[in-house]
């Protein structure tokens, strides 16, 4: 089993260009970035991949004991850099994929030039002194309604071709991979997800960062992106017009332009 | 239309505000934009409540809400249509009512989304069905697990000359109980013992049913008879003729504590392994037969093996659980029950059996695990 096809890995791209690892969220898979990457591939290697239980991964490759923290979805992110040979990464992860590429980053600093963190939150649910913007309850809600989901799940994301006729692939391509998350495996990427705390881990990264806070965002509330700036060494702050958790798709255009202006600093 | 259903399914706005299911419109970020009288009435909000003011995710339950930004917009801006999502619609007493949505994006001339139309179905009827069917699954699930756990209770033999352990792990994933079983019994008290594992085909409440078949005729059996084969031949004979357990796979084994002679037979199952305090772990390879009733025929005489163990050796009986794993060959699964039971050789046997569990039964797999570990002192 590589890890490339442990991942569903996929590159865009001159193969020996400076390499930018895109990194997918806690509910869907690489297609997240679908309107992200292509302005990247003229001078980046893009490098596109499905956490294992998610989009096309190999479902087999799962371990409950490997994915029990966030630091198991890390040393994937390692291994691919590993396999792929992978130096001077430009990262960008989603969501809870900000905290795997700062765990990895914290690890293995060498390996990593920039973090992109679109959304970040190194924990969600509040605590002491901190607000992340959920309670215990709130989860335990979440697990119910992936449950009362997993029936309906494969019927409901029927395959759209509408706006795409001429690629009707696309549908297919869609269908397939939301309909995959196996829903163990999704209610126990959410409890790592929505139960973790990583605040401790903000301060041993040593790679420059750009935070991507969007306005409204119910998931990682801006409060906790000023967090996650003001404990990450070298990062800056950039909040966006864009609304909702996730600008990759609902503001790509913003998106894009915020990414590239921080990479040509 | 014509007569007097005319001025009534003519107007459109009349279809909207009165349709049999909720309208909530809202912009692509969720904030609510116009919603029909249905689902004012249902919730109990008022659109002045609601439109310009609040999102969709805001009356949702919390767990719901999660669900909206992680899930169903993505999937909207994705594939601009969601259909049948599982939701709690927060009313606005407070009260949560179970809702079914579904959501298409609309796109302007451009072919820019603009507006998300969703359709609300009041579900607390299907969702009280639904729960009513989980928990009569799991009212099965736990009469199959107490029926396995009482017909696996009982008291193993005690011995100064003769240590056991088990170790038993009911199937990690799903909900459904499967058919191993172990036991260990006197043939003559403090002089012989039988060891038994074995694998009964299928899940749930018959296959322990038949796996509690099976072990209490193996004991009644077993003073009949001379010895594991003729044992296996018997069991053979019953599951037959009782149509009871057909394809179970087992290993029966009779350990002379005074002169150490393992005698074994295993039909279609996995190798014991004997376990020389000074000496690398061993498969035992002989004394093999098909399963039970394997072509509706007793298969006789079932083959045998024997062994003389060295003083102090234990042998190891389990089901395939221990050694079969998704993505490994078999072989590959002796190789590292000999090297766990190797590195392990001088370590009590409660740890033997711990560590065997914890570093070889695979913890996603849908299997039940068991194993039986007996030592001579």
């Amino acid at each position: 089993m590589t890890v490339r096809r442990r991942n569903n890995v996929v590159e865009h791209g001159p193969p020996d260009a400076q390499p930018m690892l895109f990194a997918h969220g806690f509910g869907c898979d690489q297609h997240m970035w679908r309107h992200v990457w292509p302005a990247f591939a003229d001078t980046y290697r893009v490098v596109l991949f499905d956490h294992v239980g998610a989009g096309g991964s190999d479902l087999g490759a799962y371990d409950r004991r490997r994915y029990d923290s966030l630091k198991g979805y890390a040393d994937d992110v390692l291994e691919i850099c590993g396999e792929l040979r992978l130096e001077r990464v430009v990262f960008v992860g989603h969501s809870v994929s900000s905290m795997i590429g700062v765990l990895a980053a914290a690890a293995e600093p060498e390996r990593f030039e920039r973090l992109v963190l679109v959304g970040p939150s190194p924990r969600y649910v509040d605590d002491e002194g901190y607000t992340g913007g959920f309670s215990r309850e709130d989860i335990e809600g979440l697990l119910e309604s992936l449950e009362s989901n997993y029936l309906g799940w494969s019927s409901a994301m029927a395959p759209v071709i509408a706006g795409n006729p001429e690629r009707p692939e696309l549908g297919e391509e869609l269908t397939n991979s939301f309909c995959r998350t196996d829903p163990e495996i999704a209610a126990q990427f959410a409890r790592v997800t929505f139960l973790s705390d990583n605040r401790e881990d903000l301060p041993r990264v040593r790679t420059r960062a750009l935070v991507m806070q969007c306005a409204n965002d119910a998931i990682a509330p801006e409060p906790v992106g000023r967090f996650v700036h003001a404990r990450l060494p070298h990062s800056e702050l950039a909040l966006l017009e864009a609304t909702g958790h996730c600008p990759n798709l609902s503001h790509p255009e913003e998106t894009v332009a915020t990414i590239k202006a921080f990479l040509a600093t | 239309m014509t007569g007097d259903d005319a001025p009534l399914e003519d107007t459109a706005e009349d279809l909207f505000e009165h349709a049999p299911c909720g309208y909530v419109s809202t912009r692509m970020d969720g904030t609510i934009v116009k919603v029909n009288r249905t689902f004012e009435q249902w919730t109990g909000w008022r659109r002045e409540d609601l439109v310009g003011a609040r999102r969709l995710q805001d009356v949702l339950a919390p767990g719901g809400r999660i669900y909206y930004d992680t899930h169903i917009a993505p999937l909207l801006m994705m594939q601009q249509e969601v259909r049948g999502i599982a939701v709690e619609v927060l009313r606005a007493d407070g009260g949560r009512a179970p809702a079914l949505i579904s959501s298409v994006v609309r796109a302007d001339a451009d072919g820019r989304p603009r507006v998300i139309r969703t359709s609300v179905f009041d579900a607390s009827d299907r969702r009280r069905y639904e729960q009513e069917l989980l928990r009569a699954r799991r009212h099965e699930q736990e009469i199959a697990q107490e029926l396995q756990r009482s017909l696996l209770a009982g008291e193993l033999p005690a011995d100064d000359a003769l240590e056991l352990e088990v170790a038993y792990r009911p199937a990690v994933r799903g909900l459904d109980v499967g058919g191993d079983w172990y036991d260990a019994f006197w043939l003559r008290e403090g002089e012989r013992v039988a060891l038994v594992v074995g694998d009964v085909v299928g899940r749930g409440i018959g296959a322990a049913a038949a796996m509690g078949q099976l072990r209490s005729a193996s004991r009644a059996l077993a003073a009949t008879v001379a010895g594991p084969g003729p044992l296996l031949e018997a069991l053979d004979e019953y599951a037959r003729r009782h149509r009871v357990g057909r394809m179970t796979t087992l290993v029966c084994a009779e350990l002379d504590l005074r002169t150490r002679e393992l005698r074994y037979a295993c039909a279609g199952h996995p190798p014991p392994v004997a376990l020389d305090p000074r000496a690398e772990p061993e498969l035992l390879w002989e004394g093999r037969s098909l399963p039970l009733d394997a072509h509706h025929a007793v298969i006789r005489p079932r083959a045998e093996g024997e062994r003389r163990l060295a003083a102090g050796s234990a042998v190891a009986l389990y089901t395939d659980g221990l050694v079969e794993r998704r993505r490994r060959t078999l072989d590959e699964g002796f190789d590292r029950l000999l090297l766990e039971l190797d590195r392990r050789r001088e370590e009590p046997l409660e740890r033997i059996a711990a560590g065997l569990m914890r570093t070889l039964a695979d913890p996603d797999d849908a299997d039940d695990v068991c194993l039986l570990l007996a030592r001579l002192r």
